[in-house]
Formats: structure tokens, C-alpha cells, sequence
């Protein structure tokens, strides 16, 4: 794993799987049995910012006001993908997670889940290529087959779906496309 | 420094695109420089690799633009003879002849060129100052109430700094929330301009107001060295004239390339110019890490952004969507020097330790071309101080504020202000102060309805709930200072 450049640590805009894991963002077992895709919601503070609650056509994402945080009633939720493509912070990842043993029915991939990454960067990756995944502190965690490209003209906001081991399927955050990798010193 | 022939315009961006139209051709101190039609001379020169536009005074240091909107004097050149035009608000026109100039040489103000001003008296029931989000929501709200408006801006587009923001914003519905800010602004233009009953002036700056009679002198730019002098005398005054960008005190932070956030983003955003290639930002609140991630989607490469305090005060996800980038947060640091032979080369910063003492031993190198400035902004209440607004230094407002009622009326009466010019907050905000303003400014000539009350009701009720979310009790407490309350 590379190393990390600058301060870590959520006051510098690096959130951990123990920050989310506390604020519930973190679907419990019984959930991920279900085998729909769901989102893992990034979004720890009080902000006033409503379109994920407001895009959710089944109310799984509520809010006490609109300055509030969102929260999310799993069982409510179909993996629509809505409210990741809405949201403006690009703080949406929606997780399938027994994608590979449930739908892909690819041999060696029955331990892969399916990772769908909000992505406003050029170029835009292709489906079948090979992307680099990043965690969320820009630490890389390996590459990825990109399996689906889609941007619905409504949000504007291409989603990017990446097939990755189960064990790393929290922890994406970030991709890249191989060419553009930029020099750095 | 080498100012070599080049092309810094950005071709491929994910959110952006511009129609650049027919190139055209400039000169540069005797060189030709291609421009494209919808482009500033600032911008077109700084696209030809033209960083250095003027000199200091005294030392004659070189220096580049700062702000980018009209705002800081360090983009003045001499343009067809005329000395000390601001260049990044001058639309470039085929044939321009533009030299750097000395201003201690500069025979000004006697321009090689006879100027040409036309004087114009006009009426309007309301005269809105400044086309950014505030002036442009505030005219929408008044608008259906029949009044002839007129709003002014110095820039030679509408939109303010709505149009350099490429993310999708934040808020509710009501504040056009999940919109890009350049898509607002598209649209709040697109919407003004079905109203024959509103004028939009670009290029008009005001230069002055005069008491008692309350006249207002905008000069309209028509071309170098041609103006229309615009004398306004309107029923209702509402002053929306935006912020400026603070800067930093440190060795080399008049360098060229060294520049305001807002001056990169209007570089980047507006013309699809690469502002450089490699930068060191300065402050990691919103301005700073949204920059971080606007200047990545232009294909720049950014070295760091740093922050003297130990917590960013941005959005988390905003500093999120940078650090899972690789573009690193460096927090409790600060800038030691920008360094270089006419124009940055590189910039140290070092480390600081809780009374904000750089601490010896840590400082680094960074190879850069550009240092961006994200260190805040000053709300511009110069226009409402000469109108007569009582005026006080809230410090939660970013500085000199306007007292104001609820109804963002000023302490002088049928002059009214909203967004950065009230006090420094975001864009979502200034809309809708910015409607507060404009419905109040109809309903007080007797030109509202039951309809627009019920609008202002919402809308006052709107930012009362915002402003009770964390980041912006600040600002509430900043507002509380400055609140004139109604007589009954």
C-alpha cells in the first residue's frame, strides 16, 4: 500500500471504515444477505443539503430537517443508485456486495462484490478496462475490471462500476484510469 | 522566465466545454497573440504564457492579475494607447494592440488616444448592482412585479462566480440544490431574459454615487476608450456587489502566478485556461479544497493544499472528494516563500505549532508554477459606505458589513444589499437573500402581491433553518449584530 502525503485523519477530509462503521453508514450482515446493491453514505456531518433524501423514491434516506444528516432504513432501500448519482459531495458508493456469486456468475469471482463510484474526471473509463481503486485516504488498493459505465442525462454524474474483492469492497473510494496516471514527485 | 509561445487552453474537461468561435489575432508588445472571441485580454495573454502584465510603483516589481473580475489593479495594461485598462474585464477585439506598461512611466491620464463618452440619463423603478447570484435572484424576484429594472455588472458576463463552479450544489430544491453552479446561473439568465421589463448591462461599472439627489454613474465600456456614461436615478437601490480575495503576507506573494483562488477559477472555469501546471493552494476551507478538485479536472496537478489551523473548515466531503485524489491536506502549515525569477518557480511551506510559530526543520520544497490564495474574502461594501449605509466590523461576516432589517434593507431607506456584500457566506445563501431583497424592494414601492409576501415569508424562514446548521450559527451571530429591527 503506498503511504499517505499530508495530514491524516477526518479533520483533514480522510474518513475510516471505523468513522462509518460508528455512524451506522455500514450495512449489518443480515442486510448484505439480501443481495441488492446499497449505498454506503459518507456523509458524517450536519450539512444543509437535501438531494439524496429527496431523489429516494421508496424514503430510505431521511433527515430530521434539512440541515440534518441523512440516515438510511436498509430495509427500505432497493439499490436504485439515485441518490449516489444526486448527491453533489460525490459521497455515495453503492456496494453489491454477493454481486459475483449472485448475478456475475464468472468462475474465480464468487468472493467479488460490484462497487459503483461516482466519477466527474476525464478520461472516462471503459467497460472492461482495467482502473486503479484508491481507498479513501488516495492509498492504492490495487486495479479493478471496470464492468459498468452509465450516466443517466438527469444528473450528469457517471457512475462507474468496478469488480473488486469482497474484502476491499468498503474500502474503495476512488478510481483511476491507468493512462492518465499523473507524474508525481 | 521565458515567456515562450504556448497554448494553455484546457481542450478536454469533464463538466466544461467552451465554444470558442473563429480565432482572432492580437499584439502583445509587438508580437501576435491569437485569442479567441469570447475571451478577456487578460485571458487570452495569460493562455499565450503571458504571466507578468505590470509593475510596482516603486520597485518596479513585475506583477500578474490577482482577482480576475475587475477588482485588484494588476492586470492594467496599456490597450489601442489608452493606459491602465483593466484587461481581465476587456473583450478582446481582432487587431488590439497591447503593451505591458510601467505605471511610473505612463503619462496617464493623458491617453494616446482621444476618449469617447456619451452621457445617458436614464430612470428605473430599481437599479441592481452586481449580476452574481444575489443581483440575478434578486431581479427574478422582483421582476414579475412589472418594475423597470436595471442590473449592472463590470464583468462582460452574468453569473458572477456562479459560472466557475463546475460541482453540483448543495441546499434544497428551493436553492437549486444538485445543480451545477454554472448551470444555475445559465438558468437564472436564461429565465431573466424572458423579462422585457429587465436590463442586463455587462461591462458597467459604477464609479460613483452622488448624494442628495441619489444619482448613480455606471460607465458602460463599449470598446477601448469608448463609454457611455450611464446617470441612474432609480426609485430603489439594491447593491449585490460580491467579496474580494484576501491575500497573504509572505516573501514573493507579489510574484506572478501567485493569484487568488477566484482568479484560477476564472482562468480555468470561465476561459478554459490552465492557470499552471503544477500549484500549491493556501487555505483548505470550501474555496480552497474545491479548487483543489476543479483544477484536477483541468488537468493540473496539484502539489498540496495547506491550512494553518488543525482542522479544515470545509465540508467533509468536499475534502474528502480531494484526499481520496492523492491531493494532500497539510494542516497546522503555512507558507514560507514563493520563490522564482519573475514568476513563481517554487514555494516552501513549513510546519506551525499552536501559537501558529513556524517550527524550524520542516520546511518543503514544492516545484510550482502557480500559488492560489484561498484564505477568504472581504465583503465589497465600498459602493453602500459612499451611498450612506451605516456600516460596522462583524468579524463572523468577513469585515465591513451593512446593518440591515430582515427585509435586507440597509440602514438607508429603498437601498437594499444581499449576498457577499452583506457578509461573506455561499452562493445558496445569496440567492436567496438575494430574493428577500428583490421581492422587499417591490412590495415596498406597492408593487408586490399576496403572492410575492407568501414568497419573502418562505424564504426568510429558509435561511433561519439553514443558518442553524453548524458551519453557519456563526453567521447568524455575525447577522444579530448588524440586524436592524422593524419599527412596528
Amino acid at each position: 500500500m503506498s503511504e499517505v502525503e499530508g495530514t491524516i485523519g477526518i479533520e483533514a477530509g480522510i474518513v475510516t471504515l471505523e468513522d462509518l462503521r460508528r455512524e451506522g453508514r455500514l450495512p449489518p450482515p443480515e442486510v448484505l444477505e439480501r443481495g441488492v446493491a446499497l449505498p454506503i453514505i459518507d456523509c458524517l456531518e450536519d450539512i444543509p443539503c437535501t438531494p439524496c433524501r429527496d431523489v429516494c423514491p421508496t424514503g430510505a434516506i431521511t433527515m430530521k430537517t434539512m440541515i440534518n444528516r441523512p440516515e438510511i432504513n436498509w430495509d427500505a432501500c432497493t439499490g436504485c443508485t439515485l441518490c449516489a448519482q444526486a448527491c453533489p459531495g460525490l459521497a455515495i458508493n453503492i456496494v453489491n456486495y454477493h454481486f459475483g456469486r449472485r448475478s456475475l456468475r464468472r468462475p474465480g469471482y464468487e468472493d467479488y462484490a460490484l462497487v459503483m463510484l461516482p466519477y466527474e474526471l476525464t478520461p472516462i473509463p471503459k467497460r472492461g478496462e482495467v482502473v486503479m481503486v484508491f481507498d479513501r485516504a488516495g492509498r492504492q488498493l490495487g486495479e479493478a475490471e471496470v464492468f459498468s459505465v452509465m450516466k443517466s442525462p438527469k444528473f450528469g454524474t457517471v457512475m462507474v462500476g468496478v469488480l473488486v474483492p469482497q474484502s476491499i469492497a468498503f474500502e474503495v473510494k476512488g478510481v483511476e484510469v491507468k493512462r492518465r496516471w499523473p507524474g508525481r514527485r | 522566465m521565458g515567456e515562450s509561445m504556448q497554448d494553455r487552453r484546457i481542450w478536454e474537461h469533464p463538466v466544461l466545454s467552451w465554444d470558442r468561435g473563429t480565432p482572432l489575432s492580437i499584439s502583445y508588445d509587438g508580437r501576435s497573440v491569437t485569442a479567441y472571441p469570447n475571451e478577456t485580454v487578460a485571458a487570452a495573454l495569460y493562455a499565450a504564457g503571458v504571466l507578468a502584465f505590470t509593475r510596482s510603483s516603486y520597485l518596479h516589481r513585475p506583477r500578474g492579475p490577482f482577482c480576475m473580475i475587475g477588482k485588484c489593479s494588476q492586470c492594467m495594461m496599456r490597450v489601442d494607447g489608452v493606459p491602465h485598462v483593466r484587461t481581465c474585464i476587456l473583450p478582446v477585439e481582432d487587431g488590439m494592440v497591447i503593451e505591458s506598461e510601467d505605471p511610473h512611466d505612463s503619462e496617464y491620464p493623458t491617453p494616446a488616444r482621444e476618449l469617447r463618452v456619451e452621457r445617458q440619463e436614464l430612470s428605473y423603478d430599481l437599479a441592481i448592482i452586481g449580476a452574481g447570484p444575489a443581483g440575478l435572484s434578486a431581479a427574478l424576484a422582483a421582476a414579475p412585479s412589472g418594475m423597470r429594472i436595471a442590473v449592472l455588472d463590470q464583468s462582460p458576463y452574468p453569473g458572477g462566480q456562479l459560472v466557475k463552479q463546475t460541482h453540483k450544489f448543495f441546499g434544497t430544491k428551493e436553492s437549486f440544490a444538485g445543480t451545477r453552479g454554472v448551470d444555475i446561473a445559465r438558468n437564472l439568465i436564461s429565465m431573466l431574459r424572458e423579462y422585457p421589463n429587465v436590463e442586463l448591462h455587462t461591462t458597467t461599472q459604477v464609479i460613483g454615487y452622488y448624494p442628495p439627489e441619489g444619482v448613480l454613474i455606471a460607465a458602460r465600456a463599449e470598446g477601448v476608450g469608448r463609454y457611455k456614461l450611464m446617470y441612474i436615478r432609480a426609485g430603489r437601490y439594491l447593491v449585490a456587489t460580491g467579496a474580494m480575495e484576501r491575500t497573504l503576507a509572505f516573501p514573493g506573494n507579489d510574484l506572478p502566478g501567485v493569484m487568488g483562488a477566484g482568479a484560477a477559477q476564472t482562468l480555468m472555469n470561465v476561459f478554459g485556461i490552465k492557470p499552471a501546471d503544477d500549484v500549491l493552494i493556501i487555505g483548505a476551507g470550501n474555496v480552497g479544497v474545491i479548487v483543489a478538485y476543479q483544477a484536477r479536472q483541468a488537468g493540473i496537478n496539484v502539489r498540496a493544499v495547506i491550512d494553518i489551523l488543525p482542522k479544515t473548515a470545509a465540508y467533509l466531503v468536499h475534502a474528502a472528494k480531494i484526499r481520496r485524489l492523492r491531493i494532500p491536506i497539510f494542516l497546522e502549515h503555512t507558507i514560507k516563500g514563493a520563490y522564482g525569477d519573475g514568476a513563481v518557480e517554487s514555494a516552501v511551506i513549513y510546519q506551525v505549532d499552536r501559537s501558529f510559530r513556524p517550527i524550524e526543520g520542516t520546511e518543503k520544497e514544492l516545484k510550482v508554477d502557480g500559488v492560489w490564495m484561498a484564505v477568504g474574502l472581504s465583503p465589497s461594501v465600498e459602493l453602500l459606505s459612499k451611498m450612506g449605509a451605516r456600516i460596522k466590523f462583524v468579524p463572523e461576516l468577513g469585515g465591513y458589513v451593512p446593518y440591515r432589517t430582515k427585509y435586507m434593507e440597509t440602514s438607508v431607506r429603498g437601498v437594499y444589499v444581499a449576498g457577499d456584500a452583506s457578509g461573506i457566506e455561499e452562493a445558496s445563501t445569496a440567492m436567496m437573500e438575494g430574493k428577500i431583497a428583490g421581492l422587499s424592494a417591490a412590495i415596498s414601492a406597492g408593487r408586490g402581491t399576496d403572492a410575492m409576501a407568501e414568497e419573502r415569508r418562505k424564504a426568510i424562514e429558509w435561511l433561519d433553518l439553514f443558518r442553524e446548521s453548524p458551519d453557519y450559527r456563526r453567521i447568524k451571530e455575525g447577522v444579530s449584530k448588524v440586524l436592524i429591527q422593524e419599527a412596528a
